[in-house]
C-alpha cells in the first residue's frame, strides 16, 4: 500500500480536507436552491389561488419556470458533486489500495466480453455499468466494474400484455489472466439445483441446454456448492484442480455472495452477485465518513485479492 | 384392458433400450478416458530425449537417475508389457521425473537457462494434464461401476456381460516406496 502506514492516516491527510469541502459546497448549494424553491413555490401557489380564471398561467409562468430551473439544478450539482467525488476521492482511494490500479468512474467492461464468458445465458437487451478499474498484481492483468444486464420480456397479450426489462444479474464482473493455457470453454456456476432438489437435482443437472457436458469432480464439499459445465472432460479437470477447487469455495465464502465463473481463452471471467451499489456518494450523509471510505478500500482490497485467492501469480505451467 | 398391457410393455420396453444405451455411453466414456490417459502419457515420453539433454551437461551429480529414467522410458514403451507392469512403470517414471525437478533445486545455472524453465514448465504442464485425465478416467469409471450395479441397470448389464473396472490409483510398491523415500534437503 501507499506511504501511508494505515488507511486512517491517508485518510486524515489526504482525504478528509476534500471530503469536508465537498460537504461544504454542498450544504451551500443545498441551502441556495432550497432558498429559491422556498421563495417560488409559495408564490407559484399564491398566484394561482389568488388570480382566478385562464390569465393566472401565463403569470404563474415565470415562477415556475425558476421553481424548475432550480430543481434541475439541484439534480445537476447532486451529479457535479458525485462525479468529483469519484474522480478525485474514489481514484486516490483506488491508488492506496493498489499503486497501478487506474480508475474510470463511467467505464465498464464491454458487453462483448460479459457475454462472452456465458455466464449467464439470458439474451442481453440492456447493459450498463460503472466504476471499471484495472490494474496488475504480479503477472496477472486483472479488470473488474460494476454490471447490470436486463433482458426484455414479453408477455401476455392485448391490453395485458407487459413489455419490461429484467435484470438477471447486478453485480461485480472481473476479468483476469489465468496461470494457464487451455482451449475449451468451462464454466463453474453456483449449484440451485442441488441446493433445492438434493439428488434428484443432480439429475436434472445433466441436462442443460447449450452449456456442454455436465463435468463431476471428486470433491463432495465443491459439488454441493457449485455446478461445473465444460466441453472436455480433461481440460475442465486440468484448470479444476482440487487445489483450485478449495480456493473457489474460500472465494465463495469470503464474499458470501453467488460466485460464478468461467474459464475462456486463458482468462477466468468471476461474475458476483451483488445488489449493493459501491463507490457512490450517498445523496443525504456526509461525505467525510472515515468508516463508509474504509468500505470501499475493503471492496478494492477484496476484488484485486482474487488474484493471490485464485493462486493466479503461480506460473509454472507454460503461461507466461 | 388389453392396451394397459400393451402400453405397459411399450413403456417397459423403451425403459431397457434407454437404459442399453445409457450404459453403452458410459463404457465408451470410460473407454475415450482411458485412451486420454495414453495421450498424455506419449506426450510425457515425447518430451523426456529433450528433458535428458538439456540437464545431462550440468547435472553431473545425477546420472543414475538420468540413465534410469532414459531406461524407464524406453521400457514404458516397449510392446511386451502387461497393463498392470505399464501402470508400475508409468508410475515410477513419474516419481522419477519429479525426483530430477527437485534434484534441479542445486544447479543454479540450470535453474537460470530459460531453455531449461520452458521445458519444466512444459512438463509441469504435462504431469498436470496426466493428472487431469486420470481423475477424468476415475470419474467415468465410477459412473460406469455406479450404473451397472444399481437397480435396474444392473440386470440389464449384468445380461451385456459388463464387468466392473477398477480405478487408476498407485499400486502398493509405489506407494510404499514414497512414504518410505528421506526427506530431500534442498539446502
Amino acid at each position: 500500500m501507499g506511504s501511508y502506514g494505515n488507511f486512517r492516516e491517508f485518510y486524515e491527510k489526504e482525504l478528509r480536507p476534500d471530503l469536508e469541502m465537498i460537504d461544504r459546497e454542498r450544504k451551500a448549494v443545498r441551502k441556495r436552491l432550497l432558498t429559491i424553491l422556498a421563495i417560488a413555490v409559495p408564490a407559484v401557489v399564491l398566484e394561482i389561488v389568488l388570480i382566478p380564471g385562464e390569465s393566472s398561467f401565463p403569470r404563474a409562468l415565470p415562477v415556475i419556470l425558476t421553481s424548475l430551473t432550480a430543481i434541475i439544478l439541484l439534480g445537476v450539482f447532486g451529479r457535479s458533486f458525485r462525479s468529483e467525488y469519484k474522480t478525485s476521492i474514489i481514484s486516490r482511494v483506488a491508488a492506496f489500495a493498489d499503486e497501478g490500479l487506474t480508475y474510470t468512474p463511467d467505464g465498464v467492461i464491454p458487453k462483448e466480453e460479459f457475454v462472452r464468458s456465458r455466464i449467464f445465458l439470458q439474451s442481453c437487451d440492456e447493459y450498463s455499468g460503472e466504476d471499471h478499474f484495472r490494474g496488475k498484481r504480479g503477472k496477472t492483468e486483472i479488470e473488474f466494474s460494476e454490471v447490470t444486464a436486463k433482458y426484455f420480456s414479453s408477455s401476455g397479450s392485448g391490453s395485458k400484455q407487459r413489455n419490461e426489462y429484467v435484470t438477471y444479474f447486478k453485480g461485480l464482473f472481473i476479468i483476469a489472466d489465468f496461470n494457464k493455457n487451455f482451449k475449451t470453454h468451462t464454466v463453474v456456476l453456483p449449484d440451485m439445483a442441488e441446493k433445492l432438489f438434493g439428488k434428484f437435482g443432480q439429475a436434472l443437472q445433466s441436462v442443460s441446454a447449450g452449456r456442454g457436458e455436465l463435468i463431476r469432480l471428486e470433491d463432495p464439499r465443491f459439488e454441493k456448492e457449485f455446478c461445473v459445465y465444460g466441453k472436455d472432460q480433461v481440460e475442465a479437470r486440468y484448470i479444476l484442480t482440487p487445489s483450485l477447487m478449495e480456493r473457489i469455495m474460500a472465494f465463495k465464502n469470503k464474499w458470501n455472495k453467488d460466485v460464478h465463473l468461467s474459464f475462456l481463452d486463458s482468462r477466468v471471467y468471476i461474475a458476483i452477485s451483488m445488489y449493493k451499489d459501491l463507490f457512490e456518494l450517498r445523496p443525504f450523509k456526509p461525505a467525510a465518513d472515515y468508516a463508509f471510505l474504509e468500505e470501499s478500500l475493503r471492496f478494492l482490497t477484496l476484488l484485486t485479492g482474487v488474484v493471490d485467492d485464485l493462486n493466479l501469480n503461480t506460473r509454472i505451467w507454460t503461461k507466461e | 384392458m388389453v392396451w394397459a398391457v400393451i402400453a405397459a410393455a411399450v413403456i417397459l420396453l423403451l425403459t431397457v433400450l434407454l437404459i442399453f444405451n445409457s450404459l453403452i455411453r458410459r463404457k465408451n466414456d470410460v473407454e475415450n478416458a482411458f485412451a486420454s490417459i495414453d495421450v498424455m502419457l506419449r506426450k510425457r515420453y515425447d518430451l523426456i530425449p529433450g528433458i535428458v539433454d538439456a540437464v545431462k551437461a550440468y547435472m553431473k551429480y545425477e546420472r543414475e537417475l538420468l540413465t534410469e529414467i532414459t531406461g524407464l522410458r524406453t521400457r514404458a514403451l516397449s510392446h511386451g508389457l502387461s497393463a498392470e507392469d505399464r501402470v508400475v512403470v508409468e508410475n515410477r517414471l513419474g516419481g522419477r521425473l519429479s525426483d530430477l525437478l527437485v534434484a534441479v533445486e542445486n544447479y543454479p545455472e540450470l535453474k537460470a537457462s530459460a531453455n531449461f524453465l520452458q521445458l519444466q514448465g512444459t512438463l509441469n504442464e504435462v504431469e498436470e494434464q496426466l493428472a487431469a485425465s486420470r481423475r477424468a478416467f476415475n470419474a467415468a469409471v465410477t459412473l460406469y461401476n455406479n450404473s451397472i450395479e444399481v437397480f435396474p441397470s444392473g440386470i440389464i448389464a449384468s445380461m451385456m456381460n459388463y464387468k466392473r473396472r477398477t480405478f487408476f490409483e498407485l499400486p502398493e510398491e509405489t506407494r510404499k516406496e514414497i512414504s518410505t523415500k528421506p526427506p530431500v534437503n534442498l539446502g
